[in-house]
């Protein structure tokens, strides 16, 4: 199950490098929080695989908390982008 | 045979996500990028942990927790994303 679940992790490694290259390389400011949305997604789907891997709750339980308020943040900062860009 | 089939639900989410998150690189409009990416990720992630609820049922309630989370969170912040950009493209 350990040398499957480790491959799968380095594929998920590897789609989590294309988003931080798009955010890297990107000068608009909503393709930046795009990118960075995707990032912190599978950040957090990253983290329960992780946790699934080791059998380990606590950190599954930090995994499911990133989910949610982690895009919570961003609704919060795509209002104030939006608010700052009608001024 | 539960085993194949959580591997199998882990394989079509990598495929979802790569198949999202590819179109980033290009030129196309950021709206255009949102519904590829937001499918992607939602759906994607949520096959990913329907694979792991398989292979780990004892650890369900974590597993479901972050299914329906990730269910409400993405899908409203993909909206509010595209509510914020269609805007901006407007004005």
């Amino acid at each position: 199950m350990n040398s499957i679940l480790n491959f799968i992790l380095m594929l998920m490694i590897v789609a989590m490098l294309i988003p931080i290259y798009a955010a890297w390389k990107s000068n608009d400011v909503w393709q930046k929080m795009l990118a960075l949305t995707s990032v912190s997604t599978k950040a957090s789907i990253i983290i329960l695989v992780v946790s699934v891997l080791r059998d380990d709750w606590m950190i599954g339980v930090v995994g499911a908390i990133v989910l949610s308020v982690g895009n919570a943040g961003f609704m919060l900062l795509a209002h104030l982008l939006k608010r700052m860009d009608n001024k | 045979m539960i085993d194949i089939l959580g591997y199998f639900c882990i394989g079509v989410g990598i495929v979802f996500w790569f198949w999202g998150t590819i179109p980033l690189l290009g030129k196309r409009t950021v709206l255009f990028k949102l519904h590829s990416l937001s499918v992607a990720d939602t759906l994607g992630s949520m096959a990913i942990l329907f694979g792991l609820l398989l292979k780990l049922p004892s650890e369900w309630q974590l597993l479901i927790l972050a299914i329906l989370s990730l269910a409400m969170w993405n899908t409203m912040l993909g909206y509010v994303l595209a509510y914020c950009t269609s805007s901006q493209e407007e004005s």
